[in-house]
Parts: structure tokens; sequence; C-alpha cells
């Protein structure tokens, strides 16, 4: 079974329109085909541009949340019967190439989950985002009591186990740690392998001035706080 | 007495009509509606009979009977508090629901298509 058959690739997508495209089309240049676009109510061409490189594009009708899209993502995955899946960025700091290397441990049957780490091999990344990655990795474990190297990555492979056993409720970007909390409580063999990122000048004056940026201090307060009531009032 | 005078309008013209009608309008329960009629109700009796909130402070223990309503307050505020922050965490994952079933909607009829 050829794996482009089984592997699809999810892109949450909210406002890319400017890069969207270019996205899609490095990930097909690697070979792989199957992508699923979820427009998360974007205000700018993105459903349009995703659209016409004749990928799967699927739209919220409204902003719902990177959380939210992905797992409106996954839940089309499994529609079309997937046996693995990838999440990825969709402002390209993600590099296709490394899908590779966090589809082969699950081909290999040796893992259920693996997550794409910024934190092995920081090279080019800011100070200010590293030190934001552990303390998001510490608020991960006393939520979730799972630690990993880069709880925040959203560059992730997922087998079929793991992908129709997990099932994201907070919509947000602090679903990325609830989703780790969800693999602890399965019990899915999780494997964090070296990916490279790419900080462009558009996604990371993407983040300098996104309000729905999920970094920055203020975002890693308001991700605290949404643990905190999701916590109370789930 | 001029306050006393004041509340007391407010209350009989303002909020008890608007409490009916919003039990009339289906925004409340009969219980709801029940329940604040008797709130406001009681507060009307309180401002004409202040040496009434006595009853409450002794009941609860505390040296100042103000102190008393204070922490009824306090509580019935937090309580609101949390059922207003129930029901909109309720809204909002009906309304992401609701959004991932129209962008699935596609899929669904493209597998209906093919079988």
């Amino acid at each position: 079974m050829k794996t482009d058959e089984i592997l699809y690739i999810i892109l949450p997508a909210y406002n890319e329109g400017r890069i969207i495209g270019d996205v899609i089309k490095d990930i097909k240049k690697c070979g792989y085909k199957n992508i699923i676009v979820v427009d998360d109510g974007s205000t700018d061409n993105t459903y349009e541009i995703a659209e016409s490189t004749g990928v799967i594009t699927l739209a919220h009708l409204i902003n719902r949340g990177k959380g939210a899209a992905t797992q409106t993502g996954i839940d089309a995955a499994k529609l079309l019967n997937a046996n693995i899946i990838v999440t990825m960025d969709s402002d390209g700091q993600h590099s296709p190439n490394d899908i590779r290397s966090l589809i082969q441990p699950i081909l290999e049957k040796k893992v259920d989950v693996v997550v794409g780490s910024r934190m092995i091999k920081p090279q080019n990344m800011p100070k200010s985002r590293i030190f934001m990655n552990k303390i998001a990795n510490i608020v991960t474990f006393v939520f979730f009591g799972i630690m990993v190297g880069d709880s925040q990555s959203g560059f992730r492979a997922y087998s079929r186990k793991a992908y129709t056993s997990i099932y994201s409720y907070m919509d947000r970007y602090e679903f990325e740690s609830e989703i780790l909390g969800q693999i602890r409580h399965f019990r899915l063999k999780l494997l964090e392998v070296p990916i490279k990122v790419i900080y462009s000048d558009y996604s990371l004056n993407k983040y300098k001035n996104s309000k729905v940026s999920g970094q920055g201090f203020l975002n890693g307060i308001k991700m605290v706080i949404r643990l905190v009531e999701n916590a109370l009032f789930k | 007495m001029v306050i006393q005078v004041v509340v007391t309008v407010l209350i009989v013209l303002i909020i008890l009509p608007n409490i009916y009608g919003s039990y009339k309008q289906n925004n409340l329960t009969i219980l709801g509606a029940f329940l604040w009629a008797i709130f406001w109700i009681v507060a009307m009796i309180l401002i004409w009979f202040p040496h009434l909130i006595g009853i409450v402070g002794d009941f609860f223990g505390v040296e100042r009977s103000i102190d008393a309503l204070v922490y009824l307050a306090i509580v019935f505020l937090l309580y609101t508090f949390f059922q207003q922050k129930i029901q909109i965490n309720k809204i909002n994952h009906e309304i992401t629901k609701l959004s991932r079933n129209y962008a699935l909607s596609k899929i669904k009829t493209r597998n209906e298509k093919d079988t």
C-alpha cells in the first residue's frame, strides 16, 4: 500500500491567503497529494486559494480557533478513512521534508503519535519563544500530567488508533496540550522527533501583529486561564 | 424617605413588569420569574423596614447585619457567574459543532455520491 493513499495532511488555516498556496505546493512537491485545508472563517482569500490548488478544502463559517479547525480536519480524515494523519501549521514554518521522519515510526508500528519537536535542535528559534515553550511544557504537565519537550508543536503525526481515540474539546491553542493529556489518558505511545522550523518574515510578523497568535506572553496567560476554565466547567 | 419611594417605584413600575415580560417571552422559567420576583419584593420590604435585616444577621451569626447581606450578595453573584459561564461554554461548543458539521457536509455529500 502506498503511503500516499493512506496519509492525509491537515492544514488548519486562518487568514493565510498570502502563503497557503506556496505551503500546499511545497507539500505536493514532497509527494503528498492528500491534503485537507480547514479554513477557519478567514476574512481573506485563504479558502479560494486553497480550493484552486485542488486539495480538499473545508470551511468554518466563523472563526472557531486552531483547535476546532484541526479537529474538523481530523473528523474529515476519519470520513475519508485515513490510516495516518499529519497536522501542520499553514504559515509555512513547518518543512514538508520532515513529514517522512514523523510518519516513519508509525509506519513501523513502533508508536501511535509522533510530535515534531522544535526544542530538540532549536537552532534559529528566538530565545523568548524557547522560554515560552518551556513554561507551556510545565503548564501542560500541571494540567494534564504529561511532560514533553515541545507541548505546543502543531506538527504531529497520528496513527488511526490515535486519531480515532482522541477528541479535542478546546477550540483555541490550548488544544495542543489537551491532546497530549488524552495521549496519556489513552496510553498511546508517543515519540518526539526533531523538526526544522522556518521562521520567515511572514510567520514572525504574523505572530507579532496578529491578535489570534498562539505565541507571546499575553496569549500564554489567556491559555492558562482557558485551561483553568476547562478544568472547572467542562 | 425619598430613596425608598424611588426604589419602590423602580421595582413596581420597571423591574417587576420586566420579569413578567421575560417570562411571557420565554426568557425565564416560571420558577426563575417567581424567584426573581420574590428577590425584588423582599428587597423592597427591607428598604422600608431595615430593622428586619437584623433577623438575617442573627440567623447567620454575624455581628453586623449588613455583613450578612454582603456575603449573600457575593454568593449570589458567584452563583450567577458560574451559571452564565456554563451557559456560554455550552453555546460555544454548540457553535463549534455547528460550524464543524457544516464544513464536513461537503465530504459527507461526496461520500454519498461515491456509494
